[in-house]
């Protein structure tokens, strides 16, 4: 079991990097420049993927909430851990590149009225919510129990988040910035986007499966010392 | 029928103390009026129009909130008497709801005093033009507080970081009632042709529902020991 899981580890490895340099090579080279917004177009490659992953992150710490505190189960707890923690990052790679691309598609960094980008920004702080949670708790089984109440109300609070945002501007006159108009993709950059999505996905996958291993690891060696009784 | 019996003695109990403590109310209380004096001379020279009024009433709420409802497990921490609720022979849930709804008792008697102490110093009546449609708000906004709120600060209580950690969990998760609160009372002063005010209390509804069920379904792992 061990060593399948280190070979399936590799394996992903180099699917992550072999994918994250075609992507690279896909947007920065292949894919043309688009005509209206220019070169800034392309953080989109980067951007979505990053928003789909940290989305598909918080996905799992709530479906793995749930299961703990079905189960009981520790593993559980320490996969929704790994996944909050990994998807924080992707997260604030979507929060970091949004406003670059305001920047120069709007005239302004940030842009209140853009719905996604306020749902992001709270999707953040819940999560960094989670963890600062999981830090302020000695006890380990009572963290997970914390953890999990908490990690099911951050995500059923999403879609509420995300309509009550996109409610908020509807009925207020907004010059509304086209984003990334999705009938508006040529084949070469669909081409680019999917090879980027699959790349981050993949990247998510490999950096979740070494964070459990670290945090399984972890657990070990607390038990053993436990026993050992120190 | 036991269950609601249970949740009333809860409630009064907490009342009780209260009333002979007053310290959630006057604390809450006092918040609301200094931060009224506070933001009354911050924007000192700007005209505060109705929207903006609005907006700042329902914010101090939130933080006046955020007191009471850091203080309610504490005192039950404190004494022990948490340890004692709990070994009573009834469902966890119970303990749950008549905190939340005790929470919800205070936060909306703050509110009832505040309002008019609003409408007094911002001398803008349009605040107590449709009272009862107004405490439907209140309530309704007060509820998806104190519920969300009582959950998380049982939480919070038996963290190291204990009342601190409170705003930082509630205050992401209570964003889309804060802003159909907003909307909603914006709609009752200004009669704003552009807001839908079934849409918000619709919404504020199914919002309430789905956090009460939440809270319902987990609050026992919360507790438990």
């Amino acid at each position: 079991m061990e060593k399948w899981n280190k070979k399936i580890d590799y394996f992903l490895f180099l699917l992550a990097f072999i994918s994250l340099l075609v992507a690279l090579y896909l947007t920065f080279i292949y894919s043309r420049i688009e005509k209206e917004m220019g070169i800034i177009q392309k953080i989109f490659y980067f951007h979505v993927p990053g928003a789909w992953v940290a989305f598909l992150a918080f996905f799992i710490v709530f479906i793995a909430s749930i299961l703990f505190l079905k189960n009981k189960d520790i593993k559980m707890d320490i996969i929704s851990h790994a996944s909050a923690e990994v998807g924080i990052y992707f997260c604030t790679i979507t929060l970091i590149t949004g406003p670059i691309w305001g920047r120069i598609a709007w005239g302004k960094w940030w842009d209140w009225l853009e719905p996604r980008l306020d749902t992001y920004l709270v999707l953040w702080a819940l999560y960094i919510g989670y963890l600062v949670l999981r830090n302020a708790v000695e006890d380990d089984f009572r963290r997970a129990r914390f953890a999990a109440v908490y990690g099911i109300v951050a995500f059923a609070d999403v879609p509420l988040v995300i309509i009550s945002i996109l409610f908020l501007r509807k009925f207020m006159p907004h010059p509304g910035p086209i984003i990334f108009s999705r009938g508006g993709l040529t084949p070469d950059m669909k081409l680019a986007f999917f090879v980027s999505l699959f790349a981050f996905t993949v990247l998510f996958i490999l950096l979740l499966r070494r964070r459990i291993f670290l945090l399984r690891i972890e657990e070990e060696i607390k038990n053993l010392k436990n026993k050992l009784g120190r | 029928m036991k269950f609601f019996k249970s949740i009333i003695i809860l409630i009064k109990k907490d009342v009780k103390t209260e009333l002979r403590t007053k310290e959630i109310f006057t604390s809450m209380f006092l918040f609301v009026f200094l931060t009224l004096i506070i933001f009354n001379f911050a924007f000192i020279g700007k005209e505060i129009n109705q929207n903006l009024m609005v907006g700042i009433a329902w914010a101090i709420f939130l933080f006046a909130s955020v007191l009471g409802l850091s203080r309610s497990f504490i005192h039950e921490k404190d004494t022990g008497c948490l340890e004692g609720l709990m070994i009573t022979p009834t469902d966890r849930s119970v303990i749950y709801f008549g905190k939340a709804i005790g929470n919800l008792f205070f936060i909306l008697i703050v509110e009832a005093i505040s309002i008019p102490m609003f409408s007094l110093f911002f001398s803008e009546e349009s605040f107590l033009r449709s009272p009862l449609q107004l405490f439907g708000v209140l309530f309704l906004g007060s509820l998806g507080i104190s519920s969300v709120g009582t959950l998380l600060s049982a939480i919070t209580i038996n963290t190291k970081a204990r009342e601190l950690l409170l705003p930082i969990l509630l205050f992401p998760v209570i964003i889309p009632v804060l802003i159909s609160v907003v909307k909603l009372t914006i709609y009752l002063v200004t009669a704003d042709p552009f807001i839908n005010p079934n849409f918000w209390m619709n919404f504020l509804i199914v919002y309430d529902i789905i956090f009460l069920l939440i809270a319902f379904l987990t609050f026992e792992y919360v507790i438990e020991e």
